[in-house]
């Protein structure tokens, strides 16, 4: 067998995030795609040229965005020999895309790639519900006037209510929300902690902004410049007067609306590449991806919904060598401050890394000051297939900018499941 | 497969799949937009003579006639040809070819498909209105419409008469008389366009569909036709004569008014307006109007090419302006209206807000969606503590005019600014090289000098100090042309261009004012002259504390005797107080009737020699580089005359 090579990130491009309803009302998630491509392929010389694969996807999907990697592919201008896969692992897909590509890149498959998320509920697909959607198919169907009459016998108007998509689990019937909260107070996570957490994203992503950190990650689109929820101006006395946004009855909620992430569009892509690829192109590589973890966890018999990241973590560590404490930067993706506080909390306790975990000691703390140093998902939103190259994008340029070594990658995603990988700094 | 025999061509490809659909494909030579020239047209001829006979012989079931370039489909007739065909011995027998393709084209026994992306314009439409079925792409880049009249025209290939089948008298005519040109939604709404594709990949497949299934446009409904019928014709027509009298009096633009002429006489057939086109289309050709127009047309077009191009092109994504008056504001809305990011920069909130109200109102003018003002909003920042400069691709000072002040906000500027970022100033008054005095290296100051009211003056005068090289003011230019203004390279000299020349103007006419004459008169004569507005008007428009300071720089003095001075101390600077030399309510200047004189373009003509004697001395002593540069920058600043090409060109004329 060939030996592995090594995976490089070149680059990445993403449009401004917008809060739902705002910015990109008349958006979808195809021309959204496009654009952080196209913005890519702007900035790294790749208008009409062949990637060898653009993989990436959406959550929340439309019938009609069958494809929606190689339409986006398409639209952005690059060759059309160039393949386009979707897939989906709700907020870790595009992170996953981007381990999946990677594999290729070492293996020699192939040399150059694009991995790419989208997402929008201003224009979330609001269908029909089953019933009245397998009559409209029998309608279709039927030949005769009175098969086509037959379609519609015991009609009721309430079929027609459309359904929006839920973000509630299919296994539990809980949101997200519901189900932090639940993890939040398993651990003891309290309100202020989350607060704060909050606000320092806020804080960090704007100051990343003044400093002109984005200015080569983020492409101009729709008219929109800026990701539109970071807010330089928060507070802890602000944060304080929200109310809980999931358990509204208690009295013992801590999850609000200020340190939840909220509904976002956006997209993001990262090209990735080997190191000759690069080279030839007269291309930079800003850091290598060197390992990857996907788990999954039993949350519908106990485990914490948005926990398995401390299993793929784990795992990734010993198949590493490394230990928690072996890295510059930790880019945690915040869904929730208490997702965030709650697998720094696991990965301290003896008792969870024993039994969870199968490891002999607690896995310990991290220097906070290293964690999601320009801010996270509470600023900058959450349009959850685009998250993961977001963040694969920053943290590469982090550890190309500021002499950092290696970055550890942690994205949580619906259905018990976690995304993580490594970046080592390059040269 | 085996294609076809065809007669060779230069700006066109014709290729038969094997479906035996035909696709013609425009691709004019060494040109970066496709035009209709002479040499296109008498090959089309010759291309479509051979289609009739591949579809008679059943080698070919349909056409689709589609561009070859990613500008778009076709811009209209070669203007670069105009003058030549311009000659009444030609131009009719060549107009006669153009209509006579144009008719076989139409009468093709087969479906014949337009496939439009970008630009459809002038002859291109009337091209694309000749086929059976047209589709476009729905994407910010495809426009369509009819510029003639801006050329001194009107569509002169049949676009008349086809334009009123598709879209409808009234819509198509108004369309005609403004030159106004549509987005693709529009030209889907109004019948131009038939069906409207996502991507330029569809328009392909979209246009084999059409033609396997034989689409046809259907022309506008008969309750739109119905208004070409009879006395609601007339009546149609004395508003459209009314309305454009009001914009562009037939004196100075016969072409519009030609235009009614035609539709008076043969609105309700489309058939006999195409064919009537010509009789008022080859004598407005050869009028001093068009002439000049398109002079003016070369000379704008030219203007483009004062920015860098190709690789050296910038990329501007962000503004820094210092100074939230009415000025430095309104450059920041501008910017961010056109879709940069800006930062504004003054004391403290209480002098930003108002900008940042004003800019909310011509947001919500100019732009449609709750969500786009909603982000035009946001690409407008105010920024007291100036933190904006160290990211901004230009920062353009625009504060109070004092000479200390400005030179110490622009040192702190260099010390904070990129190296490559566009350093500009404002100033109307003060001699760019003694602001720059005080940088380290003084060539990094231009200047940028927009006119107010900034949103509505295309011109932006690219100042050029004596320590500038020309890729300074070149990279000056490209930002003008990159936020939409036109750009005119002007020397550092007391009152540039426009302001120089205006003031002896305004002055001589302030001047007969004090000795009796009528203010009415005076301005009313200016107008039957050309200009947009009389001197007094315009004065009171600007400001007069702004007309007097202007007025000091260049050396001209307000006599305290003057009613100037007088309405000076009286604090009456014009319409922005509410009274100057008229009185102002809801910004319109309140006028008394105008006497009776027999000559009114005569005298206004008298009024106007101070500007075009300036505006020789001007150029004499290149301040501006060419005859050319003047007149477009006079026209761009001041309205001056477009018909007239300017005060070079009138002069050169004797009509000035």
């Amino acid at each position: 067998m060939a030996t592995l090579r090594k995976i490089a990130i070149v680059g990445s491009a993403r449009i401004p995030f917008c809060r739902s309803y705002s910015g990109y009302t008349s958006e979808t998630n195809l021309s959204m795609l496009a654009a952080a491509i196209g913005g890519l392929a702007e900035a790294y010389n790749l208008r009409g040229k062949a990637v060898d694969e653009v993989m990436g996807g959406a959550v929340i999907s439309h019938s009609r965005d069958f494809n929606l990697a190689r339409e986006a592919a398409l639209d952005a201008g690059l060759s059309p020999r160039t393949p386009g896969t979707s897939l989906q692992i709700a907020c870790g897909t595009s992170l996953q895309a981007a381990l999946s590509l990677g594999a290729k890149i070492a293996s020699g498959e192939i040399d150059s790639a694009i991995a790419c998320g989208t997402d929008t509920v201003s224009d979330s697909p609001i269908v029909f519900g089953s019933k009245f959607q397998h009559r409209l198919s029998d309608l279709n169907r039927a030949r005769t006037p009175k098969d086509k009459l037959g379609a519609f016998s015991g009609f009721s108007f309430g079929e027609l209510t459309p359904v929006a998509p839920s973000t509630q689990e299919p296994r539990t019937g809980l949101s997200m929300g519901e189900h932090c909260e639940l993890m939040a107070k398993q651990w003891g996570i309290s309100r202020q902690e989350q607060d704060e957490l909050a606000l320092k994203s806020h804080l960090n992503a704007a100051k990343a902004y003044d400093d002109g950190f984005h200015d080569d990650l983020v492409v101009p689109f729709a008219g929109v410049l800026r990701d539109n929820n970071v807010r330089a101006d928060t507070s802890i006395e602000k944060m304080a007067t929200m109310k809980p946004a999931f358990d509204r009855s208690s009295g013992k909620g801590t999850l609000t609306a200020a340190n939840s992430t909220p509904l976002t569009d956006g997209a993001a892509a990262v090209l990735l590449a080997s190191e000759d690829w690069a080279k030839a192109s007269g291309l930079p590589v800003l850091a290598y991806l060197s390992y990857g973890q996907v788990a999954a966890n039993d949350f519908a018999h106990g485990d914490g919904l948005l926990m398995a990241p401390t299993q793929a973590v784990s795992r990734m560590l010993q198949r590493a060598g490394l230990t928690l404490q072996d890295f510059d930067l930790y880019e945690i993706h915040e869904a929730f401050a208490a997702q965030v506080l709650s697998t720094l909390k696991a990965w301290e306790d003896a008792e969870y890394c024993k039994n969870v975990l199968g490891r002999d000691a607690a896995m310990g703390a991290i220097d906070r000051a290293k964690l999601n140093p320009k801010g996270s998902s509470l600023a900058y939103g959450h349009p959850f297939a685009a998250t993961g190259a977001r963040i694969l994008g920053l943290a590469a340029k982090q550890l190309a900018t500021e002499m950092k070594n290696r970055a550890l990658i942690s994205v949580c995603t619906a259905g018990g499941q976690g995304v993580t990988a490594i970046l080592e700094r390059a040269a | 497969m085996a294609q076809p025999q065809m007669p060779a061509a230069t700006n066109w490809r014709f290729d038969v799949d094997f479906e035996r659909i035909a696709w013609l494909t425009i691709d004019t030579p060494s040109s970066p937009v496709n035009t209709l020239s002479r040499i296109a047209i008498t090959e089309l001829e010759t291309i479509i003579l051979r289609v009739e006979d591949l579809i008679a012989s059943g080698e070919v079931v349909g056409l689709v006639i589609q561009s070859g370039k990613d500008s778009g489909f076709i811009a209209g007739a070669d203007v670069s040809e105009f003058d030549a065909m311009s000659d009444p011995a030609i131009l009719p027998e060549a107009l006669k070819r153009a209509h006579a393709v144009l008719d076989r084209i139409e009468k093709l026994k087969a479906p014949v498909v337009a496939a439009i992306h970008g630009f459809a314009l002038g002859g291109g439409l009337e091209l694309a209105l000749a086929c059976a079925y047209r589709i476009a792409v729905n994407d910010d880049k495809t426009r369509v419409g009819f510029p003639e009249v801006n050329l001194g025209i009107f569509p002169g290939f049949g676009g008349t008469g086809r334009s009123i089948r598709q879209a409808g008298p009234v819509a198509a005519m108004q369309m005609m008389l403004t030159g106004r040109m549509l987005k693709a939604g529009a030209a889907r709404g109004m019948g131009l366009v038939d069906k409207l594709v996502r991507h330029r990949d569809m328009l392909h497949w979209e246009a084999r569909k059409a033609v396997q299934q034989h689409r046809h446009s259907t022309p506008a409904p008969l309750i739109q036709r119905a208004m070409a019928w009879g006395p609601i014709r007339q009546q149609i027509v004395t508003r459209m004569r009314a309305e454009t009298s009001k914009k562009a009096p037939k004196s100075h633009y016969p072409a519009p008014h030609a235009l009614i002429d035609l539709f008076e006489a043969h609105g309700d057939d489309w058939r006999a307006m195409v064919e009537h086109e010509a009789d008022g289309f080859v004598p407005l050709m050869a009028t001093d109007a068009a002439r000049n127009l398109r002079r003016v047309f070369f000379i704008s077009e030219s203007l483009k090419k004062q920015g860098l191009r190709g690789a050296e092109k910038p990329v501007f994504r962000r503004v820094h302006v210092i100074g939230a008056g009415v000025m430095g504001g309104d450059i920041a809305a501008w910017c961010a209206l056109r879709g940069l990011g800006v930062t504004l920069q003054d004391l403290d909130m209480e002098r930003i807000q108002p900008a940042l109200d004003r800019a909310k109102k011509l947001f919500k003018k100019r732009l449609k969606g709750r969500t786009e003002v909603a982000s035009a909003v946001a690409r407008l920042e105010a920024d007291p503590t100036g933190k904006g400069v160290a990211r901004a691709d230009v920062i353009i000072e625009a504060v109070v005019e004092n000479l200390e002040i400005k030179k110490k906000i622009l040192a702190e500027v260099e010390n904070k600014a990129r190296p490559d970022a566009i350093i500009a100033t404002n100033t109307s008054s003060i001699a760019l090289e003694k602001i720059a005095e005080g940088m380290r290296d003084t060539s990094r100051l231009i200047g940028l000098h927009f006119f107010n009211p900034v949103a509505q003056l295309p011109l932006v005068e690219v100042i050029r100090s004596g320590y500038n090289v020309d890729a300074d003011v070149a990279k000056g230019a490209s930002f003008a042309l990159a936020i939409g203004k036109s750009p005119v390279l002007v020397k550092s000299a007391p009152g540039f261009l426009v302001n120089r020349v205006l003031m002896p103007y305004i002055l001589a006419a302030v001047e007969r004012v004090d000795k009796g004459e009528n203010k009415e008169l005076l301005d009313a004569a200016a107008v039957a002259f050309g200009m947009p507005m009389g001197p007094i008007e315009l004065l009171d428009t600007v400001g007069l504390d702004v007309g007097a300071s202007v007025a000091k720089e260049l050396g001209h003095s307000v006599p305290d005797i003057s009613k100037f001075a007088a309405l000076l101390r009286d604090k009456k600077l014009g319409r922005k107080s509410g009274e100057g030399f008229y009185k102002w309510v809801d910004g319109k200047a309140q006028k008394g009737p105008v006497p009776e004189n027999s000559d009114l373009a005569g005298l206004g003509r008298q009024l106007v020699k101070p500007l075009v004697d300036m505006t020789e001395t001007v150029v004499g002593e290149g301040v501006v580089a060419s005859a050319d540069l003047a007149d477009i920058g006079v026209i761009l600043g001041t309205g001056f005359a477009p018909f007239l090409g300017g005060p070079m060109q009138a002069r050169k004329e004797g009509k000035a």
